[in-house]
């Protein structure tokens, strides 16, 4: 063990390089801060309570794919099809609601249901066929969106029974379902990927897929797994959104999975495989969250939303990769 | 040496003097100077993580070194900036070639400075052309027009080469030239580099190997711990001065001795066909028993391994370990059944380098670190045991393995299994890229393990290695075994040019009655 240099150095100087070391390797908390101070600052309405259950309200359905997004880009690949299965995944739901009666948990169970099919078959092209994840993703967003639109004619579903809405709309404890499934998803996927032998498998594929089957890893099975979790979230995404509003909308979650897709790069991961966590992709959910939230406390219109998020994406990642060069 | 640049006589090529250089408050270059004069071959000689890359990188432009200063003909070199570097005729040859392998030869040796038509085209046939007589002249008899991807990495180098000087290159970097190549090509790298010497190039160039030293350089300067140990004509010096300047001291008996192999048969190879056309190979090793296997490279030594393992599918055949048949094509089921593996690619199929040291050695035995999916924290102290066990040199076993040195990958690589039962261990180039000291380290503890009791394949291009660690070898031509050398033989001072006349087919097999 080499600790001959930490002994050299005062205790004040250990201090600051810690601390400044701590600064440059969590940047995107920086950034993060800044933006609040900054929203914080122009506005008295933004760091109010009532405010910042608004912004997890928004966040919970994008937190559940940003997580199965996490798993996937972990392994070295990509989830293109996420938005679409929200979409599928919402539909079905609706239309389990309307036809097959009034219990609010075969909505719930269509939607995962139909989420973990769309994930398992695009997890069964990759492992199993070695179509590459971006092609297999693309073909599934284009097909589910298709099959979105078909379950409803073209049309969304209206007139569904009030207890459609149940799910996203009970509060417990002053949260909504979703923000709790939110919370509590984030560290199950958290503990999951720390602690259990499941999550280093996930890493060490992405790392390195060779060495890992070298080491015994049946790195199919856990490719397989990582797809069919993502489009199993996005299915309760799906739902999440619908019972929202009490309406099946076909569009419903289109683009999501860029917003999905930034939130995993801002948090830190590489779209190479191995590297991230899902603490950074919270970091960079709440990050874009935050900002579309005071953007739109501040007034600012959509498409210049669109404009700053674009710049902030990149500027963010931008310094992600200037810090890590620096304390390397 | 002062930093004044001496007026009264000719600038050298290159002059790096009292570079500094450090990453993260480690010292990687202290106090460094070298001068490279017109026409000379300067080998830069010393082991993994002594600074010899660092050093090439600040001759090269590509870091700006602490302090200190780089000058080319009395010019400074603005540091940080290869292009400069470039202009003022310093090119490097990265270990990782940084050829186009999908572009034409002609096209790689001309991008970037195209021949030209008056209508501003491509003239494609006056570039093939000169690009023929440079192939020519470096005696290199290869067709311009062949994609480079297709190429031996040794020949591809001498391309790269020819580009660099062919732009006006008067100093020539070269990082570690033969680590990747073949032998045949290695004589061809001399006669290049002779060439440019003749020409008045200067040239640097990396290696621990000190035959390459012999047959190429004029001088030697050797880098310990950052430091400029040695700086000596090469006339002036013995190879075991230089080799005790690269590792601070007297090399001792690097290979421990071998003792007395068991009776037990523990892996049995029978009637294994590796590939197409390949003869059935079979054999046993006993508990005890570290069987070399030798041959070129091509031979099929690591397609053998592999197969052993199940990473790749026999054609026919059967291996039992300890009395089970295993099942082939399952890496899992071997390593239940009691197999270990090194391979030869250690970043590619070995490690996991964005893991750290306490994970990627939990990998392979997973399960047994797993309760109810939950890693247990007993995984720290075996793993630690083990480590320790092994002198991994580390901050701890949280620490990345990238951020290792090559030599203590190794051992990671190596100690992974040690946490469980194995009953065979397959190595191949078990101290390919790894230093010189930690490479008496590896063979102590493949003795160690092998005494214990493990069964030892070892495939092996360095042939002391072989010849020194095995009871016995196997010489492999063409996915075959063309011959068995008992211990007795491999003491035979002849022996390394009877492996080289068998694995190269130059000879047929000598009668042998050596079963056992």
């Amino acid at each position: 063990m080499n600790t001959t240099a930490a002994n050299t150095e005062s205790v004040t100087q250990r201090a600051a390089r810690l601390t400044g070391n701590f600064l440059i390797r969590h940047a995107m908390i920086v950034v993060m801060l800044l933006i609040v101070g900054f929203f914080a600052y122009r506005s008295a309405r933004f760091a109010t309570p009532e405010n910042l259950l608004t912004v997890l309200i928004a966040a919970a359905p994008f937190a559940l794919i940003a997580l199965g997004q996490t798993l996937v880009i972990l392994t070295g690949g990509i989830d293109l099809s996420v938005g679409s299965i929200i979409a599928v995944s919402a539909m079905a739901a609706a239309w389990s609601a309307k036809n097959l009666g009034d219990n609010p948990l075969i909505p719930l169970s269509v939607a995962i249901l139909v989420g973990l099919i769309a994930g398992s078959v695009n997890g069964f092209v990759v492992s199993r066929l070695n179509v590459p994840p971006f092609i297999t993703t693309l073909g599934m967003l284009t097909l589910a969106s298709g099959l979105a639109y078909a379950i409803g004619n073209g049309a969304p579903i209206n007139g569904l029974p009030a207890n459609f809405g149940a799910f996203a709309n009970t509060k417990i404890g002053g949260l909504t379902i979703p923000v709790i499934l939110m919370i509590a998803s984030i560290l199950v996927f958290a503990f999951v990927m720390k602690r259990t032998s499941y999550g280093m498998r996930v890493y060490a594929i992405g790392g390195n897929r060779l060495a890992a089957e070298i080491a015994g890893v049946r790195s199919r099975l856990v490719l397989f797994s990582v797809y069919a979790i993502s489009g199993l979230l996005a299915g309760v995404s799906g739902l999440m959104l619908s019972s929202r509003v009490i309406t099946g909308a076909p569009n419903l979650g289109q683009g999501y999975e860029l917003d999905a897709i930034a939130a995993v790069v801002i948090g830190g991961a590489s779209l190479m495989g191995g590297r991230g966590t899902i603490w950074g992709t919270a970091i960079g959910l709440l990050l874009i969250q935050t900002l579309n939230n005071g953007l739109d406390i501040l007034l600012v219109p959509s498409y210049w939303q669109n404009v700053v998020k674009g710049v902030i994406i990149v500027a963010a990642v931008g310094v992600d990769v200037w810090a890590s060069k620096r304390s390397r | 040496m002062t930093f004044v640049t001496d007026l009264t006589v000719d600038a050298p090529m290159l002059w790096c003097s009292g570079v500094h250089m450090s990453f993260g408050g480690v010292p990687v270059l202290r106090d460094v100077s070298i001068r490279l004069e017109p026409g000379t071959v300067t080998a830069l000689a010393g082991e993994n993580g002594a600074g010899k890359s660092t050093l090439m990188k600040i001759a090269s432009g590509q870091y700006r070194p602490d302090s200190g200063r780089v000058e080319v003909r009395g010019e400074p070199l603005p540091a940080g900036r290869t292009q400069a570097a470039y202009a003022l005729g310093v090119a490097i040859v990265p270990q990782e070639l940084a050829s186009i392998p999908e572009m034409m030869v002609y096209e790689n040796l001309f991008v970037g400075r195209e021949i030209k038509n008056r209508l501003g085209l491509l003239n494609r046939s006056a570039m093939i052309a000169i690009a023929r007589t440079q192939l020519q002249s470096f005696g290199l008899e290869i067709d311009p027009r062949v994609r480079m991807g297709t190429l031996p990495v040794g020949v591809r180098q001498i391309v790269e080469i020819i580009k660099a000087t062919e732009r006006g290159a008067r100093v020539l970097l070269l990082d570690e030239p033969t680590s990747a190549i073949a032998r045949r090509e290695v004589a061809l790298l001399v006669q290049v580099v002779l060439a440019l010497r003749d020409k008045g190039v200067a040239i640097l160039f990396t290696t621990h190997k000190m035959e390459e030293i012999r047959a190429m350089a004029d001088r030697v300067v050797v880098l310990r711990d950052g430091r400029l140990v040695t700086n000596s004509p090469l006339a002036d010096i013995t190879d075991d001065e230089i080799v005790t300047a690269m590792i601070g001291r007297k090399l001792q008996a690097l290979f421990p001795d071998v003792l007395p192999a068991g009776s037990e048969v523990v892996l049995e190879v029978s009637g294994l066909v590796v590939a197409e056309g390949g003869d059935p190979i079979s054999f046993t090793v006993r508990r005890g028993e570290i069987l070399g296997l030798a041959g070129l490279v091509g031979a099929g030594r690591t397609e053998l391994i592999e197969c052993i393992y199940g990473v790749r599918r026999p054609l026919a055949g059967t291996i039992t370990v300890a009395g089970r048949v295993l099942r082939p094509g399952s890496p899992r089921f071997a390593i239940e059944s009691g197999l270990a593996i090194v391979p030869e690619d250690r970043k590619g199929a070995g490690v996991v380098l964005p893991m750290s040291v306490l994970d990627n050695a939990t990998l392979p035995r997973i399960a047994a670190f797993t309760r109810f999916g939950l890693l247990t924290p007993r995984r720290k102290d075996a793993i630690g045991a083990v480590m320790e066990s092994m002198r991994l040199k580390s901050n701890g076993l949280a620490q990345h393995v990238e951020n290792l040195s090559g030599g203590n990958q190794q051992k990671v690589v190596l100690g992974r299994w040690l946490t469980g039962d194995v009953d065979a261990l397959l190595l191949d180039e078990p101290t390919r890229g790894v230093d010189v000291g930690a490479r008496s380290e590896i063979y102590r503890i493949i003795t160690d393990l092998s005494a214990s009791g493990l069964a030892v394949v070892m495939a092996s291009s360095d042939m002391p290695e072989i010849l020194s660690l095995s009871h016995r070898a196997l010489v492999l031509r063409g996915f075959g075994v063309v011959a068995e050398l008992d211990r007795q033989q491999l003491n035979d001072p002849d022996v390394q040019d009877l492996i080289f006349r068998l694995a190269s087919g130059q000879d047929s097999p000598k009668p042998e009655d050596t079963e056992s």
